[in-house]
Order: C-alpha cells, then sequence, then structure tokens
C-alpha cells in the first residue's frame, strides 16, 4: 500500500518512516509524514528520528527493518 | 541548547558529588582487600566497618544486621531463596502481585521447585490490607514480603501492620524498601521487619551495590559461599569504593530528608496544578501516601510509550510502565493489578522527581505535554 507525506506529497514512505510514525504519534494514525516533515513537526532533527528507529530495531520492533 | 530534564529518579539518579568523592581513594591508592591481615588492608577494613554502622544507624539496625549486596535485584533474591531454603518444613511464600520483577521471579523459581506461593491482591490504590493478608496466611508460611513502596505509582503500605500479621504465625516479614530508602523514615523495629533490601543508585549511591538488613536470629541460608566475607552469608570480596559511597549518599540523604521531601511535594504539587490547568485530561494513579515525587498519571486516548518517547526527543526523561519494562508495550503488571482500565493503563506514564529537580523543569514539562496534546 502506498503511503506518502500528507505535508509534502514525498511519496512511497518507507516502512520505517511509517513505523517511526507509528511509535511517535500512535498505531492508529491515518496521515503518516515524511522523516523531514516529521522531524519538522516534532521540533527535532532527523538524524534523532534515525538514532531512535535504531534503537527499536536492536529492541527487536516488528515495524521496522 | 536542547534542555534535559531529568524526571525519572525512580530508574536511578544521579551519584551524589560527596559519595564520589569518598569513593575515589578507593579506586587507585587504598586498594587493598579488606579482608587481608596486613597493615596496606587496615583502610578499606575501617572503611568497610564504617560504612556498615553508617547504614546501621540510618535505619536503626545494629551493624551486624547489615548485609552489602550486588544491590536491590540481588538482596531480594536473597532474602526470598535464603528464606525458602533455609526451613524445609514451613515451604510457603506470600507475596503481593505489585511486587518488582524482582521479588516475582525469585518467587517463580521457588515456585518450580515445589515451594508455594500466594500473590496477595491489592485494592485500586495499590495498597495490601492487613485484613487481605490474615484471609491468606496460614502456619505454614515461611515468608511474607510485600514492598514498602511501589516504584510504579509510588503508593506506600503499611508495613508494621503486616508485619504484625506474619509475626502472629511464626512467619519472617520481608520488604522491598528499594524505592523507600532514603527517601522516607525507616526505623526496622519501629516497622517490625525482619529483612528489608535496599539498592544505593536508587538514594544517590552508585550502582552495583546495595544491602540486605536481617534482624538478629532470622532464619536465612547463606547467598553465596566461597570465602568469610559477611559473617559467611555472602562471599565475595567486597566492593569497597561502592560501599563507601552508598554510605555517605544515604547519610547525606537522611541528614537533609525534610528539606528534600518539602521540595519535592512544592513541585509535584506545582505539577499536578499546572495540568490540571492547562485542561489536559488525566488521573493520578497510587495512593494518597506515596513516595515523594512518584507521580503516575494515565492520559485517555494517548499511547505512553508514544509520550515517553516525545518528551525523550524534547529533552524529558520519564518512564511508562516500570524501568526494568521499559522496551515492552505491554501494559504492567502493576496497572493491571489495580484494576485501571485498558485505556488508561495504555496511556500512563510515570514521572519520579527528585531533590534536584527545579521548577523550571516542572514547566518544561507540562509546556512538552501540551505541545504533544494541542
Amino acid at each position: 500500500m502506498r503511503v506518502d507525506c500528507v505535508i509534502c506529497g514525498k511519496g512511497c514512505l518507507d516502512k520505517n518512516s511509517i513505523g517511526i510514525n507509528k511509535k511517535l504519534l500512535g498505531e492508529d494514525i491515518d496521515n503518516f509524514y515524511c522523516m523531514d516533515c516529521l522531524a519538522e513537526y516534532l521540533g527535532c532533527t532527523v538524524q534523532e528520528l534515525l538514532d531512535k528507529i535504531e534503537e527499536f530495531k536492536e529492541e527487536g520492533c516488528k515495524l521496522f527493518e | 541548547m536542547k534542555q534535559f530534564v531529568y524526571a525519572d529518579n525512580a530508574a536511578t539518579t544521579q551519584l551524589d558529588t560527596d559519595a564520589f568523592e569518598a569513593m575515589k581513594p578507593f579506586f587507585l591508592g587504598e586498594y587493598g582487600n579488606a579482608s587481608q591481615p596486613y597493615s596496606f588492608a587496615r583502610t578499606a577494613k575501617k572503611a568497610l566497618k564504617e560504612s556498615r554502622e553508617t547504614i546501621a544507624r540510618c535505619i536503626g539496625a545494629t551493624p551486624e544486621e547489615i548485609f552489602f549486596t550486588s544491590g536491590g535485584t540481588e538482596s531480594n533474591n536473597w532474602a526470598v531463596k535464603g528464606s525458602a531454603f533455609s526451613d524445609s518444613n514451613k515451604r510457603v511464600t506470600i507475596t503481593s502481585s505489585i511486587e518488582h520483577h524482582a521479588i516475582l521471579r525469585p518467587c517463580a523459581d521457588i515456585e518450580r521447585m515445589g515451594y508455594p506461593v500466594s500473590y496477595l491482591p491489592v485494592d485500586i490504590n495499590g495498597v495490601v490490607t492487613a485484613k487481605t493478608l490474615s484471609e491468606y496466611i496460614r502456619e505454614n508460611t515461611r515468608l511474607v514480603s510485600v514492598m514498602m513502596a511501589n516504584n510504579e505509582i509510588g503508593s506506600i503500605q503499611d508495613i508494621s501492620a503486616l508485619a504484625s500479621v506474619a509475626h502472629s504465625y511464626g512467619a519472617t516479614f520481608h520488604t522491598d524498601a528499594v524505592q523507600a530508602v532514603g527517601h522516607i523514615e525507616i526505623d526496622v523495629n519501629a516497622l517490625s521487619v525482619d529483612m528489608l533490601s535496599a539498592s544505593a543508585h536508587k538514594f544517590n549511591g552508585p550502582k552495583g551495590v546495595g544491602f540486605l538488613y536481617v534482624r538478629k536470629d532470622t532464619a536465612l541460608a547463606p547467598y553465596a559461599s566461597g570465602g568469610v566475607q559477611e559473617g559467611g552469608m555472602r562471599a565475595g570480596t567486597e566492593n569497597i569504593a561502592s560501599i563507601v559511597g552508598m554510605a555517605v549518599a544515604l547519610e547525606k540523604n537522611i541528614n537533609k530528608m525534610d528539606k528534600i521531601t518539602a521540595h519535592i511535594e512544592m513541585l509535584e504539587s506545582m505539577l499536578l496544578q499546572r495540568l490540571s490547568e492547562s485542561n489536559i485530561p488525566f488521573s493520578r494513579n497510587g495512593s494518597e501516601k506515596h513516595i515523594p515525587g512518584n507521580i503516575s498519571l494515565s492520559f485517555p486516548g494517548y499511547d505512553g510509550e508514544a509520550l515517553l518517547h516525545r518528551l525523550d526527543l524534547m529533552g524529558i526523561c520519564v518512564s511508562t510502565g516500570s524501568a526494568c519494562d521499559s522496551k515492552e508495550t505491554k501494559v504492567s503488571h502493576v496497572l493491571r493489578a489495580i484494576g485501571l482500565n485498558s485505556d488508561l493503563a495504555k496511556g500512563t506514564i510515570r514521572l519520579s522527581l527528585g531533590k534536584s529537580n527545579t521548577e523550571q523543569d516542572i514547566d518544561a514539562i507540562v509546556d512538552a505535554l501540551k505541545r504533544i496534546m494541542k
């Protein structure tokens, strides 16, 4: 299923982008952000989001690859 | 520079600077083994003795009743297993359903070995009543273990009432006081406890060290054999630096307890008032009698884990569930035990304020929550 960024329209968000959206905004969200727009929305950096993704992967979270 | 607000003191606390300074000589200069007979070991031996005396004084015990361990988890394992293995006739252990896993897992271990364990229910505030214990306890009960203060919701138990019930049946009473030592007044004689667990890193001491208080004449099997340390009860060369740090940190917290408590309670009130004024729907878990600064909050419709990570990205550290369970998204056994519905349980975070937190920290936390929930 194709998922695009609700802010900038960037297409085909990857599994990790979708995963971090769900982890930080809730599992039941309908709208997803690309990494750049998510970072801006949350007031953090893309690197901080990438670091979070790595931590979730190390914990074995199935939302990430 | 991004802000940093540490509101997870129930998970661990910052090492006290005086404790750190007291530890330093024992890392490089005074590295003698306290069990050796020569003069180079004298300083280490003296430090061990004085630390034991200090800790005993802080909780109303005698020095001979203090046994140093690697921390709360070891102390709890020792109390549960050492008690069970000390008497093959009275085999039953009773504990509560909201204990830390450092009690629940050793209880599960001894159950697998044929020692029955009963788990006491708690009320909506996480309180075990003496009446409930009376309904469960029998003549074949060997040990009753109920934590003094719960790590997730902060509720404090009526330990002396529970100990009294235990003693009326000839059972030993142990309390996991890891969250309480150094934060509320503790006198082992006033409480009538037979054993008590503590962990230094919860009261601004170093990690990797704690103690088990064992009342004189309490039957307890040794924890580890292989040396004569700790009166032959817990073999292993003593971690003098950490033991010294623990004693300094504990004594300092005890001496300043009234002032620290007043400060933390002020911050707690400020946080709750500001949250109420912000119109953010929330409820607080735990009893009115709780560890100062331990604040379990449920936000309906929100995901506690998402809140934890969103706050982390804003430089604020909190917990969801217990600290040891923070990697899992399952609802904690404590919240289930108090009957919290799944929506509230899922949306629960724990803030645990400490002596270093400030009013600015409270403003930052509330502002962050408002931003997340706008």
